[in-house]
Formats: structure tokens, sequence, C-alpha cells
């Protein structure tokens, strides 16, 4: 086996737990817009970032669950993190995606309004949640600060979890 | 220790195989006990067991099977008539057996059973005399010496041999004596056999073959010989060629010449293989749609009929292709069956009563997965049926029936499902009887019983908690088994129907599809959404109008034919939105569960289609009412109506959707305070005339939206980013004209009453009439004057002047 082959492995399975890069103390994120801020989530987290396409309702669930969609023969449950975040619906746009993320065997497709970028932060620059928002529930991982501005880091299997 | 436990596994499924058909022998040969081939093959089971589990060192199990081995030797010489006592010790000890093998299974040993009693029992029956069996026939002479051999050697010495504490050369050279002897035992009868002209079965995986081998390396020739039990074919009588030949290579020449026939593959390989070709039907299904709409567009290309061609060989192989990887799943039902004339036997010797079964159709085929679930209904179903259903002797006799009850278990294919059929002669049941005491226990209501039918009383006792026994018996009457019953069946997308004359005995019908994971359904419409139901569950369909619907207790029932069907429209249970204004005319679909029906409205029906479930998975699963997911020709998902789930749901639903709701205009009543309050929809497909009619009225301060035909309008208002006042539209228009588009806006609920204002230069009467007919309010005929058009406008949506500015 190749010493390259033997990294990407080993990268691999360090970023399996959690969100490391290649450095220990750099993180790799993707950062989106939900309503008027700014949240981001582990780019190994993400399995496909796609444009809106055509869902099926579902009925009997909460409103942020849209339904679910057809990712090349996978049937996959689409959640709006608008509505989940308490914000009001809004019309999907230009900017709208549809973030397709797994943590294990879980899969859903999540709305969100636009995307940002690609975000490389120093594991020391990211704060525990504020206090008020602890605890186990909480779908926030910590919050990343850079320069100006301050990013949410979601939990994705918090996310991917069944909570109705 | 791979190669042994490798070997153990192919020892286990072999002696599984061959335990499981000989508790079928076994009662038959209660039956008829002179049946030498009968015997015979039951002799040969307890001797292969015996000749491998001893190579396995398995002595407890050797012990057992070794003194079954004598009783059934008697038997087989006539020296023993099996009577039922007697069978009682052999029923014992192939139990005890089945017993050790579950244990062998579990802990590689055979400890832990106690087989001392039932030894002891069998050697009674068989030590009775002690006599070496003397040669009557001329054939079987030195047949009947080996048996006694075998008796004499290997069981006591095993017996007295610790293997815990030896060595490992002790242990290795114990093996090899012990295989010396045996090789000389079945080497004699081999020749015994032979000499008698019988047909020699397959042998076990004996040390004859590997004995020469053995010697160098004891463990290594044994997977060679594994195989050989693998097929059940019977190897031919063709042991010459191999006894002497006991050299490396005989095993595997062995091995070739029966085992070719089948090969092992792992469930899970086939689970994979099934997988794809879903996958592949579903592409199946687009290609089709793909090919129609082409079809539509290219109408009379060449092209066309060699694109039509390929489509129909990829479906028809798709197809083929579906059915010979469902075969390769599917089993003959024969192996749940086979343990029911066992299970008779013993029950009918409990319950002191006199059944006979009869088996027919063994032969059918189900999917693995569905012989592994209906094996536990069956066996509620039948001990159901002996306990409940068959009276004892005496009161057949007084009955005038036959002192001998029947049980027929029937299997047959009828279209898409197997269906597996109960028939008993017994006493039937009685539906005022399952009334009472379903009240009894309060499992229905007094309202409820009176209004039941008696298929419907039947129904009853699939219900948790009933039981019609006076008392709980060992083998029935604790009300938990046909809940089962109903629960597994019903998991398989299996239905129950129940026939009964009080008497005469009952039927109870099993209809079960085929197969699991692609199925037939139909496909209907409510609203924009479509569901598919499986058409197994569809009785028929029916087109109705509103007035055939009749409230009773708020709930809306129809008449059909000579019944009345109770009612729920699809849209309740799923919450569908109602954006369209139904039509005077729906679709009821009747599904039927068992004795259950029920009728689901629909908008439309689209028709049958080959549809693959899909979970939807662990996020959404447990929806009521939702069996799964399939996508369809097009892309797009489409759930699948659990039919169960709907029948229940039925009774908790409200009905609303068949009331015509007022709300429908309220979307557009907000009260207007300024002129840009106002949103008027210009549909034309003239830039010019659009830019002409903005013109006209963009002087009063209303907003102005556009499209350039009927079916961009109806997408703008599907949006639901305005709420127009009013529209004015263009009668001829590429895609979509006039007249269709404004008989799609009068679908829309929220539209009903928006005005719609015709601007075109078709001025025939019949074009008026058109538009009247399709829902237009106005009619302007170009060329018109600004003034003209703005005030037309400014009249349908009451515009206030003092809006002007």
């Amino acid at each position: 086996m190749s010493d390259k082959l033997k990294e990407v492995i080993n990268k691999q399975s360090a970023q399996k737990g959690e969100s490391l890069d290649q450095s220990d103390d750099i993180v790799q994120l993707v950062g989106f817009i939900i309503g008027e801020e700014e949240y981001a989530i582990p780019i190994l987290s993400i399995q496909e970032i796609i444009k809106p396409f055509p869902w099926t309702r579902v009925p009997q669930v909460p409103k942020y669950v849209m339904g679910v969609f057809n990712l090349r023969g996978a049937v996959i449950p689409l959640i709006d993190l608008r509505l989940k975040f308490g914000i009001s619906e809004k019309k999907h746009n230009d900017e709208t995606r549809f973030i397709v993320m797994k943590d294990g065997d879980d899969v859903a497709g999540f709305v969100i309004d636009r995307l940002t970028m690609a975000i490389r932060i120093k594991k020391t620059n990211i704060g525990p949640a504020p206090d008020t928002i602890n605890g186990d529930n909480t779908m926030i991982d910590g919050v990343g600060k850079q320069e100006d501005r301050i990013i949410t880091i979601l939990k994705v299997n918090k996310l991917l979890e069944r909570d109705f | 220790m791979d190669e042994f436990q490798e070997i153990l596994q192919d020892f286990l499924v072999e002696s599984f195989e061959l335990v499981e058909k000989l508790d079928e022998d076994l009662v038959e040969l209660e039956a008829t006990p002179e049946d030498l081939e009968l015997l015979n093959g039951i002799f040969r089971v307890a001797h292969t067991v015996k000749g491998a589990s001893s190579f396995l060192n398995f002595d407890v199990l050797t012990h057992l099977t070794h003194h079954m081995e004598d009783v059934l030797n008697k038997a087989r010489h006539g020296e023993l008539i099996i009577t039922p006592n007697i069978m009682d010790v052999v029923l014992e000890s192939i139990d005890l057996m089945k017993q050790l093998l579950y244990v062998i299974r579990d802990t590689s040993a055979d400890a832990g059973v106690d087989v001392a009693a039932c030894v002891a029992r069998l050697d009674e029956v068989s030590g009775g005399d002690g006599n070496v069996p003397t040669p009557e026939a001329s054939a079987p002479v030195i047949e009947e010496v080996a048996p006694v051999v075998e008796a004499a050697t290997p069981v006591e010495a095993e017996d007295e041999l610790d293997y815990d504490n030896m060595s490992d050369d002790d242990v290795e050279a114990e093996i090899q004596r012990l295989l010396n002897e045996r090789q000389v035992e079945d080497k004699a009868k081999r020749e015994a056999k032979i000499a008698a002209g019988e047909d020699v079965p397959a042998p076990p995986p004996s040390p004859e073959d590997v004995a020469k081998q053995e010697a160098k390396e004891p463990e290594a020739p044994a997977p060679a010989a594994a195989p050989v039990p693998v097929t059940p074919t019977p190897a031919p009588a063709k042991a010459e060629d191999v006894r002497d030949d006991a050299k490396a290579a005989a095993p595997a020449k062995r091995a070739a010449a029966t085992v070719e026939q089948t090969i092992r593959v792992d469930v899970k390989r086939l689970d994979h293989l099934m997988n794809l070709i879903g996958e592949l039907v579903l592409a199946k299904n687009r290609l089709i749609k793909i090919n129609d709409d082409v079809e539509e567009r290219y109408e009379g290309e060449e092209f066309l009929e060699e694109l039509n061609q390929v489509v129909s060989i990829v479906s028809l192989v798709t197809t083929d292709l579906q059915i010979a990887v469902m075969k390769t799943r599917m089993l003959p039902i024969g192996k749940v069956f086979n343990k029911f004339p066992r299970m008779i036997r013993d029950l009918t010797r409990e319950l002191n009563k006199k059944i006979e079964l009869e088996i027919d159709g063994e032969e059918t085929e189900l999917d693995k997965s569905i012989v592994e679930e209906i094996g536990d209904p069956l066996v509620h179903i039948i001990r159901n049926s002996c306990d409940h259903g068959i009276e004892t002797p005496d009161i057949r006799l007084a009955a005038g029936k036959d002192e001998t009850g029947t049980i027929s278990l029937k299997a047959y294919n009828e279209g898409n499902q197997i269906v597996i059929q109960i028939d008993d002669d017994g006493k039937g049941l009685d539906a005022q009887m399952l009334k009472n005491k379903a009240l009894e226990k309060a499992l229905i209501s007094e309202k409820e019983a009176d209004n039941m039918s008696d298929k419907e009383a039947f129904g009853l006792i699939m219900k948790p908690g009933f039981s019609t026994a006076v008392a709980v018996t060992n083998v029935s009457g604790r009300g938990v088994g046909m809940d089962v019953v109903k629960t597994n069946i019903e998991k398989v997308n299996g239905i129950i129907d129940i026939e009964s004359e009080k008497g005469q005995g009952s039927s109870i019908r099993l209809k079960i599809p085929l197969t699991l994971a692609i199925i037939q359904a139909l496909l209907v419409g409510v609203q924009e959404e479509y569901y598919a139901i499986p058409l197994s569950s569809v009785l028929e369909t029916v087109r109705i109008s509103k007035d055939e619907i009749y409230t009773v207790e708020g709930r809306s029932v129809m008449r059909l034919r000579d019944e009345v069907l109770s009612l729920v429209h699809i849209g309740d249970i799923f919450e569908v939105e109602r954006i369209l204004d139904s039509s005077e005319h729906a679709y009821v679909v009747v599904l039927g569960l068992g004795a259950q029906k029920l009728g689901l409205i629909v908008d439309s029906l689209v028709g049958q289609e080959e549809i693959v479930i899909k979970s939807l998975g662990e996020y959404l699963k447990g929806i009521e009412g939702v069996a799964g997911a399939t996508i369809r020709g097009d892309g797009g998902v489409t759930l699948i109506v659990d039919v169960v789930a709907i029948m229940d749901m039925a009774k908790s639903v409200k009905a609303t959707a068949m009331i015509s709701d007022q709300n429908g205009d309220g979307a557009g009543t907000k009260e207007k305070t300024k002129a840009s309050d106002y949103t008027i929809m210009i549909v034309d497909d003239s830039k010019t005339d659009r830019m002409i009619m903005r013109k006209s009225l963009e002087a009063t301060g209303m907003i102005l939206v556009e499209a350039a035909d009927g079916q961009e309008a109806l997408n703008v208002l599907k949006q639901g980013d305005h709420n127009f006042d009013a529209m004015l539209i263009d009668i001829e228009m590429p895609r979509m004209d006039g007249y269709t588009l404004a008989t799609e806006i009068k679908k829309y609920n929220r539209y009903k009453n928006m005005p719609l204002i015709a601007v075109t230069s078709r001025t025939g009467k019949s074009d008026r009439m058109r538009g009247v007919e399709s829902g237009m309010v106005e009619y302007i005929t170009k060329p018109y004057s600004a003034d003209y058009l703005s005030s037309v406008v400014q009249r349908n949506v009451n515009f206030k002047s003092e809006f002007l500015s």
C-alpha cells in the first residue's frame, strides 16, 4: 500500500468521528444562510448539494418535513430548515439549494436559502454553544468566529434525528 | 478449526433437511407399517445422521441415533410391528435428536440433553428379543449383519472414552481407529446391499472414501467430502466405481458427479440481485414513459418503430429477468407443510380426537421470506382447527358424521397470488356465539354487534384477546394465536378470508402475494397528488356522482348493488389540501381485506402499474396509512397506500372532502384601499397585444402581470405570488388556448370566482358560447378602445373611482 493511500485512509478514519482536516486543528465547513443567520456544517457530512427539484408531500408529519424526493433511485426525506428553525416559509428561488447530508445510514435533504462558501476554520476559533442553549438537545455544535462574523455550526446527527 | 466448522455446517444443514422429511415419513409409516420403502428411507436418515455425528465426535447424538437405528432396523425386517406406542418412543427420540442438533448448532457440542431415558425405552422396544436376527430371505443376509457389527463396537467404545483428556495424538489415533471400524462396516453393508440389488442411497460423508487420506492429515479431506450431502439428489447405485478407489481423487470425483445440479447461494446475494432488478424495473417504467412522449411528439417518424422495438424488448427482458430472479428465491410451500402431519398426529393423541390431514399442492412455490413468515400462522390455524373445529369422535358420530375428522391443507396459484386454504369438517363457526363472546369481553359494542354480518363476525376470531374455547388447553384457548395469524399475514400483504357453515365445518383462505418487493398497483389521483394502491386489495372501481353518497351517522356511505359500502375520501386520510374544486363525479376504489370492505373516494384513476416498493427510511418510518414509496416513470416519488391501516383510519376520519367548502373565495376579499391592491393578469401570445392592454390599464394604477400563453399563466397562478382580481385572456394561443385555460382555472377553489375576460378577434356566436361555457364573464373583441377595456376591467373588479389619481 502506498504511503499516500495510507495517509488518505488515516485521514478518513480520523475524520469519521469529527470534522478534522489533515492538520488536526483545522476544520472544513460549508456555510449557508437560513433567514438572516449564517450556519455551517462539516463538509464531510455533505453527500451532495443540488438545485431544487420536485418532491412528494408526505402526510401526518410536521410542517417542516416537506416530503420525500428521488435521489437517483433512493427515496429521501426533504426538510425545510427555515420552518424547522421557526422562520416563515419562503418561495424557492435561484439561490435555493438542497443539501443532502448523511450520518451513517441516515440521509436527508435540507432546504437552505443560499450557500455562502467553504470555510476553513481553526479549532481554537470555535467556541462552545452559548450556555443558554446548552444541553443534550441542542442542534448547535459550536460557534465559529472568523474575522468579523460568527457562524453557528450545526450537529448533523441532530438534524437527521427524527423529533416528532 | 475452520475446516471442522465447515464440515459441521454442512452436517447441520443436511441433518435438518433429513429430519424435516423424517417427521412426515414417520407419520405416514404409522398408517402403513408395512411400507418397506418408507421404512428403509427412515432407517437411512437415522443411519446417515449417526454416521456423520460419530465422525464429528458427537457421542450423545451417536448414541441416540444408534438406538433409533436399532429399532428401525428391526421394524424393517418385520421383527417389530410399529404400534402407536412404539411410534411415540421413536418420535420422542426424533425430537431429542432435533434438540441435540439445535444444541450443536448453537454451541458446536452435543452436551446438555439427557437422552438416557429415551435410549432406555428404545432399547426396551428393540431389545425384547436379544437374538441376533436370523437370516430369512437370501438376499439380505449380509445386510443383517452389518448393523450388529456397528452396534457392537463403536458405541460402547465411545461411551468409555474420555476425549477431553486425550492428547491430540491420542485423538487422532482414536479417530483413525473409529474410521477404520466404520470403513469396514460400511463396506460390508454396501456390498451386502449391492448384492441384494437394492438402491444404495448417497452415503453420508462417510469415512470410507476418505479413510486412507485421513491417516495422513485427519481433517483435510473432509471438506471435499462435505459437499456430497448438499444435493438431495440420490446418488445412483454406482458405489462399486468408487468403492475400492479410495485415493485422494475419489471424493472429488464423486462430488463432481452429484453436485453440479445445484449450488448453495447466500440469500444476501439474491436479495441484492432482487434490489438491482427493482432498479431496472423502475428504469424500464421510465423508458416506457419517455417512449410514449417521444411517440406523441414525433408521430410518423421512421426511427420511432426502431425505438419501439428496443423499448419493448427491454421491457420484455426485464419482466422475464424479474420472474427468473424471483424464482431463484422461491421455495416450495411443502417445506412448511411437512411439519403438519406430525403435529396433527401429536394433537390427535393429546386431544383424543381422530383427525386426518390431507395435503395438496405442496409443490406450490413462494418467496423465501414469505415461506418463513407463514409457518407460524399456519401452525395456529391448524391447532385451532384441531382444538375448536373438529369434534370428539362421539360427538361426531352423534351428529351423523364420520368418526374421523378431516383437515385439508391446500396451496394453489390464483393469478398473482398464492392461496393457502385450510378446510375442516368440524363444527364450524357460530356467528351469534362469536358476537356474544366478543360482547362479553368488551371487544365490540352492542351496536357494532347488531350491524355485523356473519363474515365480519367470523373475523372476530382474529381479534387479540378473543377465544371461544371454554377452557384454556395446552393446545389453544389463550386468545393470542389467531391474532398472530392476522399480524403475520398482514405483514406479507396477505389477506385472510374465513367462511364457515355451522355444523359443516369452516374454511380459512390465506391469499398471499408471490413476492414482496415488486407489486402491481392501481394509481389514483387526488387533487394534484398521486397514490399507489396495491392491486391485490382492490376489488373493483366504480364511478359515482356526488348525490349517490349518503351520510349515515356522520359517515359517508353508498349503495353498491345490494350492499351498503362505507366511504372515506383519500384526501381526508392524507390531509390533502383542496386546491382544485372537486368535480361532480368521483371514483370509488372498493378495497377488500378479508371480510372488511371500504370504499376509497378518489378524484381520478390513473391506471395499473408495476411498482417497486421502497422504504421511506428511518426518518419517516411509521407514518400511518403509508406502506412505503415507489419511484414512477417520470422520476417522481409516489406513496403506497397501506390498505390495512386505512381500514382502521377510516373509522376515525371525519368526512369533509365531499362537503363543498366556501373558503375558496376568501383569498381575494381583502379590503382594497388603493389602486395597487388590485392585480390583473394579461395572457396573450402577442407582445404587441400585451403592450396595448398594459397601456390601456396602466393609468388605473393596478398591478399588471403578463403571461405569454395558457400554460405559463397557469404556472403563475399555481405559484401563488399574487392574488389576482381578474384576468384578460386571449383565445388563440400556443400550448394552451384561452378556453382550456379558463376551464383549468375554474377547477381551483381559490380562483373559482375570479372574473375571466376574453380579449379576442374571434367574433362568431359559437366562439362566444364556448367562452361562456368555459367560464368567461366578458367578451371583448379586438380592436377595442383603451377606455372600453379599462372600464370593463374596473367594473368586474369593483374598482373604486376614488383610487384613480
